[in-house]
């Protein structure tokens, strides 16, 4: 366990002031490498500072709890104000991606460009050579090339965040909770009597943390932009069956909240921008046969045409077996062996082979839809 | 664990700088000096009394108590009588402006309270005279030009009688110096109370309060190698402020609760010192700040010195320093062995938008570095503060670059 002369490392570990980041530092000080904890400071809390921002991981009291775990374990912790990248690449998309109809992933985005890249080149300046994190994933180093893997337990396997990764960073990363489970980081956090061991896992997106992206969009849109305005209810045959006031507010695969009037087993199958049209129909529908994957980032050789792969659409759903139609450094496309359910534009597609993510790209639209 | 693994005890720090770790962060805090510390040391084992009570022990602490009370009011050249001991710098500012308005009542019946501060006010005023909007009253806030502290405004300001005016004495964040003298004359000739937060300028620059008419005044014991948790109100009158707490009367129930004995007789002993050493220090200090300022300037490309031309306290050597960013630079500093700040040390650990740069350099957005000198500092220390810094900025611009 215990780190030899020659791996030990300087560690810059992004510290949330969650349970799974406090641990994660306290296994690497326990290897015997030099730890030194971060954590970013995201957005403006002055105008945010609500009793909900305090309770999500990023806040005030986020900063906090990982300064107090950094004390408990004798290491340096320096907060590190990325809002401007953060704004940039996590907030900025998030919005215009909403705004096109699309349903983002904002925390793939912060993995891609906030915590790892921008956290790291701060890093490098304190003399670090590695980063941290506690997402449970697994790096596999014995094969030459860096393989990212998912983590052993799959109810908190996270790989599914983690395909944007440039891949030059893929071999200075360090994912101690790869092979845990969370009773048994919880577990680690109370041994060690971390003040965080038993604190609640966040679940909203930490920029939101009321949970209502209306509301939010509201604020960063202008009031005249399409996804604000009302628009038609149609089902799969091109009826209109009613009005909603935005399409900002629905997602593929949505059952609740269609308003009064519809079919009760009808669901969101598609968002149409440009007629700010939100379609619904019966659950079978949301089956599609193919998708064209943008923004694709590999972690290692891009696949050839004819390769068969394993396809993620969704965090904590199974993947499905595919096909590669066609390929070239930014786009994939993909041909489900059997019908794929609720397939998303603006969501992640993570390719895999076994366990191992190749790579990753955003579902830009969907194929073979049956209506 | 906590008590073995102070932030001191850095191993990934320590292990990329062998050399001493320098402190240049005086205007933060400070450590307890020696003559101070065998002060309270001796308080605490024999004037141990409760100040109130009537026997032989009350007596004791009671005397050691005025005894403390008479040579800070000395050191600062005011009547033993006007010195109110509170419990540090933060509970004085309060007392001042929140008093101020919600002693009004009464006084001003039906009179919307009005409060004036600077725009470079430290939040123990800024966020008072907030509080203070909350319950009902005005806030108005002078502006700079050009530096300069906009008087015009000032005296715009007092025509409707605030009930209070907020100016510090040395800005904590530049070391700017407010024109006191100035601001006490437009305030005493319209009969408008002023306070000044004075705790980055007492045994820093000369001050008399014998001089410069200032009705309430604010010291704490940190900032000068006394004690944490004291400080005092220097009020010349206590006529029209209300107190904050409640209780058992003391401090002529402006700030009640039992006396803290040690911490006033170490507080009065580390104002006596600071203000008698004040000349030779100011100078030690102002000659150590000039040779860093002079050498960083000459080899950062780009870099402003904040207040740089204005009067300024001889501690405080603020920079903007552009293309990098302050935590960035601070985290690179503590690991090479300089632990220095932002604009100020916040809650948060991170650099928030500095109020008081803003208010001197409107729109500007580079990194502010704070060095602030002091007595763990001496010119052996030059070379080292100029080379580590001049080299963490050179790192990190050098991997910010696209």
């Amino acid at each position: 366990m215990n780190a030899g002369a020659n791996d030990r490392r300087r560690i810059l570990v992004a510290m949330s002031g969650g349970v799974d980041s406090s641990v994660a530092a306290a296994m690497l000080v326990e290897s015997g490498h030099e730890v030194i904890g971060a954590t970013m400071k995201t957005f403006c809390y002055s105008e945010e500072e609500t009793a909900a921002s305090r309770k999500t991981c990023c806040g005030l009291e986020g900063i906090h709890d990982a300064r107090q775990v950094a004390d408990r374990l004798g290491i340096p912790h320096y907060v590190f104000d990325v809002e401007e990248e953060f704004t940039r690449d996590v907030i900025d998309d998030f919005v215009s991606e909403y705004g096109r109809g699309r349903t983002p992933n904002p925390c793939v985005r912060c993995n891609s460009n906030t915590k790892f890249r921008d956290l790291f080149r701060r890093g490098r300046v304190l003399g670090c050579d590695g980063v941290a994190s506690g997402h449970y994933v697994r790096l596999d180093r014995s094969a030459g090339e860096p393989r990212l893997l998912r983590g052993t337990d799959p109810a908190k396997d996270q790989s599914y965040f983690l395909w944007g990764l440039p891949f030059e960073l893929l071999g200075l990363l360090h994912f101690p909770l790869g092979e845990l489970t969370k009773p048994e980081v919880r577990e680690r956090a109370r041994a060690l009597g971390l003040i965080t061991a038993d604190k609640p896992e966040s679940q909203e997106i930490c920029f939101v943390p009321t949970g209502n992206y209306r509301d939010f969009l509201e604020k960063k849109l202008l009031p005249t932009h399409p996804a604000l305005l009302p628009g038609a209810i149609v089902d799969h045959r091109g009826r209109v069956l009613g009005r909603h006031s935005g399409y900002s507010g629905f997602t593929v695969g949505q059952r609740k909240g269609l308003g009064g009037g519809l079919p009760e087993r009808y669901y969101v199958l598609e968002i149409r921008p440009d007629t700010r049209q939100v379609v619904v129909g019966p659950r079978d529908l949301l089956d599609v046969r193919g998708a064209q994957v943008g923004d694709v980032n590999w972690l290692a050789s891009p696949p050839r045409p004819g390769t068969k792969l394993l396809a993620q659409v969704r965090y904590r759903s199974a993947p499905h077996r595919c096909r590669v139609v066609d390929c070239d450094a930014n786009s994939v496309e993909l041909r489900f062996e059997e019908p794929a359910r609720a397939v998303t534009p603006g969501q992640s597609s993570v390719f895999f082979d076994g366990d191992r993510v190749v790579g990753g790209g955003r579902i830009s639209r969907v194929m073979g839809s049956s209506y | 664990m906590q008590s073995e693994s102070p932030s001191v005890h850095n191993e990934a720090a320590g292990a990329r700088s062998a050399a001493e770790p320098i402190y240049l962060d005086h205007a933060a805090t400070t450590p307890v000096r020696a003559e101070v510390a065998a002060v309270m040391a001796a308080c605490q084992a024999e004037e141990f009394g409760n100040p109130s009570s009537g026997h032989r022990w009350g007596r004791r602490a009671r005397g050691r108590l005025e005894e403390a009370r008479a040579t800070l009011a000395a050191a600062v050249g005011v009547e033993t009588a006007s010195v109110c001991f509170t419990r540090g710098g933060t509970e004085s500012d309060n007392l001042a402006v929140l008093g101020s308005v919600r002693g009004m009542d009464g006084v001003a019946g039906g009179h919307r309270a009005h409060v004036v501060t600077s725009a470079v006010e430290h939040p123990a005023v800024s966020a008072a005279a907030e509080r203070a909007v909350r319950e009902g009253a005005r806030h108005t806030v002078v502006g700079f030009e050009e530096g300069e502290f906009d008087l015009d405004a000032l005296r715009s300001a007092l025509r409707d009688r605030p009930a209070v005016v907020s100016c510090m004495w040395v800005n904590n964040e530049t070391g700017l110096e407010l024109p006191l003298p100035e601001i006490a004359a437009e305030c005493r000739s319209r009969g408008v109370r002023l306070h000044s937060d004075a705790v980055q300028a007492v045994g820093k620059i000369p001050l008399s309060l014998a001089d410069v008419p200032v009705d309430l005044f604010t010291v704490t014991g940190h900032k000068i190698c006394g004690p944490k948790g004291t400080g005092a109100l220097i009020a010349r009158s206590r006529r029209g402020i209300a107190p904050l707490h409640f209780g058992g009367g003391q401090e002529d129930g402006l700030r009640p609760g039992t006396e803290d004995v040690a911490g006033a007789a170490g507080l009065a002993e580390a104002v006596r010192l600071a203000v008698a050493e004040a000349p030779a220090e100011s100078n030690r200090l102002a000659a150590l700040r000039d040779d860093v300022e002079s050498r960083l300037v000459e080899t950062i490309s780009g870099v402003r010195v904040n207040a740089g031309g204005l009067r300024r306290a001889p501690h405080i050597l603020s920079l903007a320093i552009p293309g990098i960013d302050s935590d960035t630079l601070l985290a690179t500093l503590d690991a090479d062995g300089i632990a220095a700040s932002g604009g100020s040390a916040c809650a948060s650990g991170s650099s928030a938008p500095s109020a008081s740069l803003a208010a001197l350099y409107p729109g500007d957005t580079a990194a502010s570095l704070r060095l602030s000198f002091g007595r763990l500092n001496d010119e052996r220390q030059v070379g080292r503060i100029v080379t580590v810094v001049a080299d963490a900025v050179a790192r990190i611009r050098a991997l910010w670059a696209p």
